[in-house]
């Protein structure tokens, strides 16, 4: 019973890889969120090179949403096509400077409010493989197959996020997750996948960070 | 009958191959939204060339597959939509209708110039990429050619799931969505559509390649001498506004 815990508990830890994350925030004014105000998480525009993943996106809306103190997060779809055309890749504003004279323009101030957004949260950055190495081969004959050899991977996901605030139409402040995961992939005969979820830390992290950035 | 069989065996294996090596991916109608803006005062009709409806571009990636993408009838729906947003009223005028039969302000020709995309293995990324160049001839109300004006549209879309056909049909769906933000940003201030509410124009802001704006003329053909090119980068140009 006692070694069957113990081979439970060390397969949990094999199947993980090695992570380290470093999550931390740089806050410009005070926030705070009234009973019915939401936020948006958008992309920075690919136009300006920004390749954030879309699952990235869903992974930290479908964070901040979740739990008995969840956020009410539009989504940022419903949120874009609301705000047609100034919120595309082409047209978004770049920086808060550009909010005032988004805000005159006809329905924009009047569809931001219906829709009670008080924050939009922009992220930038990826997920990106940053080393490799080793070596794995399969074979598979009339009499089976197997595999043999050694093989990892490292991942670095870099993700900021900058928080504008729409009442004051200035920025709040910037959350910053940093997640490094290295994966490895021993087989003998058997290839053995211990994954590192570098950009599932990176969300959890960040979408952590936020929730308490953003409640104070 | 064994040779036959080993024939036909031999076709199948060809016909899986041939089949792996190409990707055709059809355009759903794309659904432009109501944009935030003022309508334009300005009673338009659109001619919608015969290559609205029934758009295909054929891409070769050099020594690896073909992709076909069919846009169907999806630009003739993106122009409806998107001047039906934008001017006060708007008429669709057929290749083959005579817009002396009408009454309008301006009469609008947009035609596809260039359509272009890139596939992951050629970008050596993880998204497919949509280029779209769309000219559009402007008229007013008795066919004097009033300015041209070039649009360069992009989208971009990460793949997804094996084929990537539904990445394709999304890049290429927000390749759409940028031409229409360009549209809506620039258009009045780059081809002073608005000045054709107030009658033709006089001959001396008569285009210098002028073109009739009738049934049979055909805007893709002929090359005018001024046209105005806009690709801007990045947030909300107020100074072109």
């Amino acid at each position: 019973m006692q070694l069957s815990k113990i081979l439970i508990a060390g397969a949990a830890l094999c199947m993980a890889g090695c992570v380290t994350s470093h999550v931390e925030d740089d806050r410009e004014t005070t926030t705070g969120l009234n009973d019915g105000e939401s936020i948006v998480i958008m992309a920075k525009s690919y136009h300006q090179g920004n390749e954030t993943e879309a699952d990235y996106i869903t992974c930290i809306e479908r964070s901040l949403q979740s739990g008995s103190k969840g956020l009410n997060v539009v989504p940022h779809q419903e949120f874009v096509d609301q705000l047609f055309p100034w919120f595309e890749p082409r047209t978004a504003p770049a920086d808060t400077k550009g909010l005032p004279a988004l805000m005159k323009r006809p329905g924009v101030a009047e569809a931001i409010k219906d829709m009670r957004v008080r924050y939009i949260v922009w992220l930038d950055g990826d997920t990106e493989r940053v080393a490799e190495g080793g070596s794995l081969s399969c074979a598979a004959g009339p009499g089976g197959g197997g595999c043999f050899g050694f093989a990892w991977w490292q991942n670095d996901a870099d993700y900021d996020a900058s928080i504008w605030d729409l009442s004051d139409h200035e920025s709040a402040g910037t959350v910053t997750a940093d997640v490094s995961g290295t994966s490895f992939l021993p087989a003998l005969v058997v290839p053995i996948p211990l994954i590192a979820r570098t950009q599932t830390r990176a969300c959890k992290g960040l979408a952590q960070q936020l929730r308490a950035f953003i409640v104070q | 009958m064994i040779d036959r069989l080993r024939l036909a065996s031999l076709f199948s294996l060809a016909g899986i191959l041939l089949a792996g090596c190409a990707s055709t991916v059809t355009m759903e109608m794309p659904t432009i939204p109501k944009p935030r803006m003022e309508k334009i005062p300005v009673d338009v009709a659109v001619r919608m060339p015969a290559e609205f409806e029934h758009f295909v571009h054929v891409e070769e990636v050099l020594g690896k597959d073909t992709w076909t993408i069919d846009l169907g009838r999806s630009n003739a729906s993106f122009f409806a939509q998107l001047f039906g947003h934008m001017f006060h009223s708007m008429v669709i005028l057929g290749p083959d209708d005579d817009p002396r039969d009408y009454q309008f302000d301006a009469l609008i020709e947009p035609t596809i110039e260039g359509f272009e995309f890139s596939v992951p293995s050629q970008s050596q990324s993880q998204a497919f990429a949509v280029w779209i160049r769309y000219r559009m001839a402007i008229f007013d109300s008795v066919g004097n050619r009033a300015s041209s004006w070039t649009v360069s549209a992009y989208g971009k879309s990460e793949k997804e799931g094996i084929g990537g056909s539904d990445s394709l049909r999304r890049a290429a769906v927000l390749a759409m969505r940028d031409a229409a933000a360009l549209i809506i940003m620039q258009m009045e201030k780059a081809t002073k559509i608005r000045q054709l509410a107030d009658g033709p124009i006089t001959p001396s802001e008569v285009e210098p390649d002028e073109m009739q704006a009738d049934a049979a003329a055909s805007p893709v053909s002929r090359e005018p001498e001024s046209v105005i090119g806009i690709f801007a980068i990045g947030g909300i140009d107020d100074a072109a506004e």
